[in-house]
């Protein structure tokens, strides 16, 4: 009991995702029949395989103080490269290109951003365009196919009731970052220079090292979602998956990480994004259509955002006015003093 | 003559107050720019004609009016809206809906309706637009000011006004009859034969850039945009200037929304959306066009005038590269590059600045 309260005060943001999440859960399994079995329980481990991965690359960002607006593009760039080759060359080859391809990109994008000092939204709305141009001019401006739809069987063949390929790989994926990000020095640098990149830099961390990691991280990240995707699908287009953006920042911030940075994990990230799972989900059972999904996304960021902003300056407010009563305090403390200095003795 | 006339600079010719003012990598980048253009311009067949000419300024009175907008909100120091295709999604729906809805309430019931009740539905659907507009820029503006992040903020308000948007219209196309009032700002033209909406771009263009430069308000952006503390301490909180700017860039998204509608008689959520548009969406384009006319996306320094060349000079060569018959792909990596290219320029500027500091 004393262990779950200490838990409790320590991750007020994480328990406030956890109690939203199977709060979510449990409204759709007593209203949807359907929604508490095997198959939907499978239906939502294939989604978190890709949203999954766009969660965490962006609570990977957001802990570091930036946000990749490009990743979307990322990951269309990386399903037109994967469907377009594979048949040519085999998949593992085409996969292995992609994921190369974009992973370099967030590296450069990392090393950037750290090199001209300048936030990460300024450069990555640039790149969000110009990989757009780049799959577009891959795809050749068309729809790209696959003709062996061996591998999309593959992809999502059962496993274990939930999971498949493809969620086992992310699930993996989520630990190693997890590992990474708590018992590495380099993890923790990036938290040092999101949460208080100041004093991180004036320590004698460079700002180089941990965008670059993270950069790259989150181009690996958006590479496979798209790969996922593409090959799941069996297709790719070039100006597709934009709406990963919205919904991957939904999970990172529900996850609990702050715009400041330095705050929020991969546990998060990961209950964040299987929140936003559960509600896709639940909506596509009471046949609501898709722009529905993406206005309740829209309503839950926003109401997360003033949740933050609001508690950050009710925050400021108190520590003025505590403030301000230390001085009065000490004022009329200074002001009995003078009073009794300047009585006359005697 | 004595040095304080020699440091204001009026004895310099014009080369070297340009040397003075700008650094040379920006002096690279716009020769360069410059170049591009002028190359492009000779090498391509018809593309110094009156009537492509007319072509490039139409096509960039859309975006450029949306950009003009976002420029205040960007020089005030709060970076961008990735909502501007939403808001004028949400705007263009609303104005179909009213334009679709109120028609034969004005006119009569058979028959051709008379100009009156054309200029009163009209007006109707306007003024509901433009209060429709003002709301969704004041509640960004609102949440902004309070110290929300500007990006995820509206990214959110994106996603609910584009959902409110489609269900409003059932995500179908919403048309309504011919004639109608706003072919008059879509389509039609008064001064010869120039569109009235390369009018309007002009027009309002001229307009921002007074009020930038000789209103109170005006100044107020820019100190806001350059020194947020400095306008704290002067009584300029953020908050009324978020609002304010956002308000701005949405009215400019609606009136784009409206002009928009008037050319097609009809409406669709995804109008503005990569799906439709020739060089993806109109969001990112407009921003597009903000960076590379050369506006600090930090706030501060910039002006409404170079937003406005930024437009033509994207619209143009979107045009050569139609005309060198290149396809979508290499028009899209070609803005893209553009946008990357004036960020590092820009970038590498500010950090040249602060080592001298």
């Amino acid at each position: 009991m004393e262990r779950i309260k200490h838990f409790v005060t320590e991750n007020p943001d994480l328990v406030f995702a956890i109690l939203l999440a199977v709060g979510v859960f449990t409204f759709f399994a007593i209203t949807e029949p359907l929604f508490f079995t095997h198959r939907t329980g499978f239906a939502i481990m294939e989604r978190f395989a890709v949203l999954g991965l766009v969660g965490l690359a962006l609570t990977l960002c957001i802990i570091a103080g930036e946000i990749d607006l490009s990743i979307g593009s990322n990951a269309a760039l990386a399903a037109v490269i994967t469907v377009r080759f594979t048949d040519d060359w085999g998949a593992v080859n085409a996969l292995l290109l992609a994921l190369a391809i974009s992973t370099t990109i967030g590296a450069i994008q990392g090393y950037f951003i750290a090199y001209l000092r300048i936030r990460a939204i300024v450069l990555t709305v640039g790149t969000l365009m110009l990989l757009r141009g780049v799959a577009l001019f891959a795809a050749e401006e068309k729809t790209v196919m696959l003709t062996d739809f061996r591998i999309p069987d593959f992809i999502s063949t059962k496993m274990l009731v939930y999971f498949s390929p493809a969620s086992l790989l992310v699930i993996a994926m989520f630990i190693i970052v997890g590992l990474f990000m708590t018992y590495t020095r380099y993890g923790r640098e990036i938290y040092a220079i999101g949460g208080a990149r100041k004093e991180a830099l004036a320590s004698g961390i460079s700002l180089q090292r941990p965008m670059i990691i993270v950069f790259a991280i989150s181009g690996f990240c958006a590479g496979l979602g798209g790969i996922i995707i593409g090959l799941r699908s069996g297709t790719a287009q070039a100006l597709g998956l934009q709406y990963l953006l919205l919904a991957g920042t939904v999970a990172a911030f529900i996850g609990g990480v702050s715009i400041l940075g330095g705050k929020g994990g991969v546990i998060g990230a990961a209950i964040g994004t299987l929140t936003v799972n559960f509600l896709n989900t639940g909506l596509v059972f009471n046949v609501t259509p898709s722009f529905m999904v993406q206005l309740y996304l829209g309503i839950l960021l926003l109401v997360v955002i003033m949740f933050q902003t609001g508690s950050r300056v009710f925050d400021e407010r108190q520590r003025r006015s505590q403030l301000l009563n230390d001085a009065d305090r000490r004022r009329s403390i200074l002001a009995d003093k003078i009073a009794e200095l300047r009585r006359p003795s005697g | 003559m004595t040095d304080a006339t020699a440091m204001s600079g009026d004895d310099l010719n014009f080369i070297q107050r340009i040397r003075r003012d700008y650094s040379p990598l920006v002096i690279i980048m716009v020769g360069l720019f410059l170049f591009v253009f002028v190359a492009g311009a000779t090498l391509t067949d018809d593309f110094l004609t009156w009537f492509n000419v007319k072509t490039i300024i139409r096509d960039a009175a859309l975006v450029g009016i949306m950009a003009i907008g976002l420029t205040f909100v960007t020089l005030s120091g709060n970076f961008f809206l990735l909502s501007m295709k939403e808001i004028a999604a949400l705007s263009i729906i609303c104005f179909a809906t009213l334009m679709g809805a109120d028609w034969n309430q004005w006119g009569p019931a058979d028959g051709d309706p008379t100009t009156s009740a054309l200029m009163t539905t009209f007006l109707v659907a306007f003024a509901a637009t433009m209060i429709i507009a003002t709301i969704t820029g004041a509640m960004q503006g609102a949440l902004i000011g309070l110290g929300g992040n500007p990006i995820v903020v509206t990214l959110g308000a994106a996603g609910l006004f584009f959902g409110i948007g489609s269900w409003w219209s059932d995500n179908l196309v919403v048309s309504y009859r011919r004639p109608h009032g706003a072919e008059w700002l879509g389509t039609g033209s008064f001064i010869g034969d120039i569109p009235n909406i390369t009018v309007a771009f002009i027009i309002i263009a001229i307009l921002a850039e007074l009020t930038l430069r000789y209103t109170t308000f005006g100044r107020q952006v820019y100190l806001v945009g350059a020194n947020r503390a400095a306008g704290r301490a002067t009584g300029h909180e953020n908050f009324g200037m978020a609002i304010k700017c956002c308000i701005i860039a949405s009215v400019c998204a609606a009136f784009v929304a409206v002009a928009f509608s008037g050319q097609v008689s009809s409406a669709h959520v995804n109008y503005f959306s990569s799906e439709f548009g020739s060089s993806g969406d109109m969001t990112i384009m407009v921003i597009a066009i903000v960076m590379v006319g050369g506006n600090s996306i930090m706030g501060g320094y910039g002006s409404t005038l170079r937003t406005s060349l930024g437009a033509i000079f994207i619209s143009s060569i979107d045009n050569m590269m139609v005309l060198n018959g290149f396809n979508s792909g290499a028009r899209v990596l070609a803005v893209g590059l553009m946008i990357v290219f004036s960020i590092i320029v820009f970038a590498l500027v500010r950090r040249g600045s602060r080592a001298v500091e």
